[in-house]
């Protein structure tokens, strides 16, 4: 979520930090930041909000009070702690809930003789900072306390609403909002232009008196009763969706909006009034015009909610050794208000954060406010008892050394397969649905990709083994495999490879051996490109090493050798025959038989000046 | 002749293994198709929560309620449950390195099928100070030559309370270029949620617990500089035949 930095300004008196410092204090002690980047004078956070904390952080107000704990700056006033009034009430708009548990709230405003027109430069240049395009007075208002209260809100034109002509149509417009599940196959056409088609698990607001959708329960709004310039009366939502049914809409209909990603997160009803009260004075602000007056549909009121927490479980659970002053400073920072009894301390969860409820949840917020680097290190205590050696590992592990030892490596292949006993339902690529049942098939496929490498491998035979999961039609079962193979004609032949395939069998031991692990240091990248394999033969006088012939020739061969073995060696009439293979490749390129010829000559002119004889 | 290589993932497990056995941590495992039970739900993962979404988890035709497993965590609740029911009480300490699954093409840094190796240690007096002190030493003992520092940063799974995000960071002449002096995310922890110790048949009053959860491919991916996750399960020679 994009935060600026002059908005977050716009809640304290005191000067803020650099952003820098700014992006430090929130990742050590409330969500790990993204990225920040500058905006002319400005400073935008990508703040990533975890999801236990998308109730009341998906908003600037819920940034700057998360900041107002960590750095102890007191905020200038936090617009969800003042009283608010939704008054005058009105009864020219009605106002019905079909589905109470999927909408917990909705509140109306009714707002008349407003002039739409561009929104003024500070109001434009906030909403840029966040990535967000100025539209109108009316709806950049909306979108501005979203972004600064985490609410959702919206504008209808009330002049594209039909009027129920029954009763004083002159006092009483009888405009009607109601909230319905949509049925299924009904279309809308939202603010985006695009037409919409519904099922009944979305939720819709529809003009009461038409029962035609004019919005997509907390989605978007429809585009007949969208705010225009010649709109002058408007009906303003400020509203509760459910968070699965909203998210599950969004995503069906691919439509994740601003208003959505906050409802999917679960917001609280109480946010709904706040939401309202600042949206309508902001739009009398912006736009001038009379408040006639609110709905407030609010069946079941949200419950307060006390937690509780000690100073001795919060210490027991960290490790630390904090005392009351630090839980209350933590408490009190974060303006968690609660009742201390020595340490003992009950907080009235604000309605927002609704997060808090077990003693653990407190624990936390102790823990980041107080900061996680007072938490030393501490090593567990000894246990008095051994430690079970699991026969299963055990079994696997003597089996890696006993293959390794006969020159077998360990591969691991992919549990995906083009058949098998089951089979996965919803494979993202859609290749290789199955769950193996047998380590073998792997195996093959892997073999025939390191034949063709065996030469830069310095192999003469390539041998694999596997010690993976393999699934029947019913159970798992942990297989052991190995296979090994060469290639003697042109072309690979899987039939003269010989693999076995059992599964493993668990050994029960009352100890670990103390078996070697990798020494390697660093991974080394390998070329991508086919490498060249050539051999020479020499016959050397009585008395010439091996290693004489191998230093002449890796000397000469030039740098794109990347692997010379002696492959042959014997001796007659007084002189030693040795026969080297040298395999060629690049980093850069597809060597030609040219390359690797250039090479040969280089190496066949140093070992006649030796006076060797090439064969 | 030339002896062969085990893969260099069975090397980290062998050496996690050796450390963590030595601290008291038993090797323990777990089904690689899991139900969704100890998959979510045990784990205080929501029905409707997002991760449970088709795109993320693979589900297996005709079988419903079981997925691949998306972590080595439900292995905390099967684990804690089967000494419960075997009238074992805690102190539980278990490490469980083992194959996990995420619903998702892969790249150079992503990967459907990856391990991950999960810690649990349970008892009357498990704190977070204890974490830090475990993981300091797996670390340290880990990477030998260099002088390890952890630090937490908050964090959410819902899994655990408080959660926190671990991080590392390696000094010393010894230390490669790419890892000296820099914090690097190692991994997701926490105290074990009290609903997760409740599902699995412990009382959450008397004991509480830590629990981590590591990347493996990531941590042989920084221990010797492998560019490519892939590798991992290419079965290539040319890659396993360095280690």
């Amino acid at each position: 979520m994009k935060i600026s930095r002059n908005w977050l300004q716009t809640f304290f008196n005191d000067p803020l930090p650099e952003a820098a410092a700014i992006g430090d204090a929130l990742t050590f002690h409330a969500f790990e930041i993204e990225s920040i980047e500058a905006h002319g004078e400005d400073s935008i956070f990508d703040v990533k909000v975890t999801a236990n904390r998308g109730h009341d952080c998906l908003s600037h107000r819920g940034i700057a009070k998360e900041l107002a704990a960590i750095l102890m700056l007191p905020m200038k006033g936090d617009p969800l702690r003042v009283n608010i009034n939704l008054d005058p009430k009105t009864d020219a708009v009605a106002v019905s809930i079909a589905e109470p548990t999927l909408c917990r709230r909705y509140v109306a405003g009714y707002i008349r003789g407003v002039k739409v027109g561009p929104s003024p430069e500070w109001l434009q240049k906030a909403l840029e900072s966040v990535g967000q395009r100025s539209i109108n007075n009316i709806v950049d208002a909306t979108n501005f306390v979203m972004f600064n209260l985490g609410q959702p809100l919206h504008a209808f034109d009330a002049a594209q609403l039909t009027r129920n002509q029954q009763g004083d149509a002159l006092l009483v417009p009888g405009y009607s909002i109601e909230v319905r599940k949509a049925k299924d196959g009904e279309k809308m056409v939202a603010l985006d232009d695009k037409e919409y088609t519904l099922d009944s698990r979305a939720l819709v607001i529809v003009d009461g008196n038409t029962d035609i959708p004019i919005g997509i329960a907390g989605v978007k709004g429809g585009k007949p009763a969208g705010i225009s310039e010649k709109t002058t009366d408007i009906i303003i939502e400020s509203a509760n969706f459910d968070g699965v049914t909203t998210r599950r809409t969004a995503a069906a209909l691919k439509l994740r909006t601003d208003a959505s990603s906050r409802f999917e997160q679960v917001i609280s009803p109480e946010l709904a009034g706040f939401g309202m009260y600042a949206v309508a004075n902001l739009i009398i602000e912006l736009a001038g015009g009379e408040t006639v007056g609110f709905v407030d549909a609010y069946p079941v009121v949200a419950e307060k909610k006390q937690a509780e927490v000690t100073t001795e479980f919060v210490n027991a659970v960290l490790g630390t050794e904090l005392q009351d002053t630090d839980i209350e400073g933590a408490l009190t920072r974060l303006d968690l208000t609660h009742m201390q009894d020595g340490s003992r301390f009950a907080v009235n969860v604000p309605f927002e954060r609704l997060d808090i409820a077990l003693p653990e949840d407190l624990v936390e917020e102790v823990a980041r406010i107080a900061g996680y680097d007072k938490i030393s290190a501490i090593e567990l205590q000894p246990l008095s008892d051994d430690v079970l050696v699991n026969a299963n590992f055990f079994a696997a592990e003597q089996a890696r050394e006993k293959l390794t030892a006969e020159g077998y490596s360990e591969v691991f292949t992919s549990v995906f397969s083009e058949k098998g006993e089951r089979v996965v339902v919803n494979k993202v690529d859609g290749v290789r649905p199955y769950l193996r049942s047998n380590l073998t098939d792997g195996l093959q496929q892997a073999m025939l990709k390191n034949l063709s490498n065996k030469e830069l491998l310095g192999l003469k035979e390539v041998k694999l083994f596997e010690i993976g999961t393999v699934w029947g039609v019913k159970e798992e079962r942990m297989n052991i495999a190995t296979l090994v193979g060469s290639q003697k004609s042109a072309k690979p032949n899987v039939k003269e490879w010989k693999g076995t395939e059992t599964e493993l069998t668990p050994i029960s031991a009352t100890e670990y051996e103390n078996l070697p692990v990798s020494s390697a240091v660093r991974y080394k990248t390998f070329s991508k490109y086919p490498f060249i394999v050539r051999d020479i033969a020499l016959w050397t006088p009585a008395g010439t090493s091996a290693d004489d012939v191998l230093t002449v020739i890796r000397t000469h061969a030039g740098e794109l050798l990347v692997r010379s073995e002696l492959f042959d060696q014997f001796e007659k009439g007084g002189r030693v025959s040795y026969g080297v293979r040298l395999v060629f490749q690049s980093f850069d390129k597809t060597l030609t038989d040219g390359d690797a010829n250039e090479r040969m000559e280089s190496v066949y002119i140093a070992v006649k000046a030796k006076g060797w004889e090439v064969r | 002749m030339e002896t062969g290589h085990i893969h260099p993932i069975s090397s980290l497990i062998r050496e996690a293994n050796r450390i963590f056995s030595d601290m008291g941590f038993t090797f323990a495992e777990g089904p690689l198709l899991e139900s969704e039970w100890y998959n979510f739900d045990s784990l205080n993962v929501p029905k409707d929560h997002p991760a449970r979404d088709m795109q993320d988890t693979f589900f297996i035709k005709d079988e419903p309620g079981y997925v691949l497993r998306t972590h080595t965590s439900p292995v905390q609740v099967r684990y804690m449950e089967a000494q419960a029911k075997a009238g074992i009480e805690p102190p539980y300490r278990v490490i469980v390195p083992g194959k996990v699954f995420r619903n998702e093409a892969t790249d150079m840094t992503h990967e459907a099928e990856f391990f991950q190796i999960e810690g649990l240690a349970v008892g009357e007096d498990v704190t977070l100070a204890n974490l830090k002190g475990t993981l300091a030493r797996f670390f340290k003992e880990l990477f030998k030559d260099a002088s390890v520092e952890i630090r937490f940063r908050p964090s959410f799974f819902p899994f655990t309370e408080p959660s926190v995000e671990v991080d590392m960071r390696l000094v010393g002449d010894n230390v490669p270029d790419k890892l000296r002096d820099k914090w690097i995310e190692m991994m997701g922890a926490g105290m074990v949620h009290p609903s997760v110790l409740k599902n699995a048949g412990i009382d959450s009053a008397k004991y509480k617990g830590f629990a981590f959860g590591m990347g493996l491919d990531r941590l042989a991916l920084l221990r010797w500089g492998i560019d490519d996750v892939r590798h991992m399960h290419s079965a290539d020679l040319r890659f396993i035949n360095q280690f």
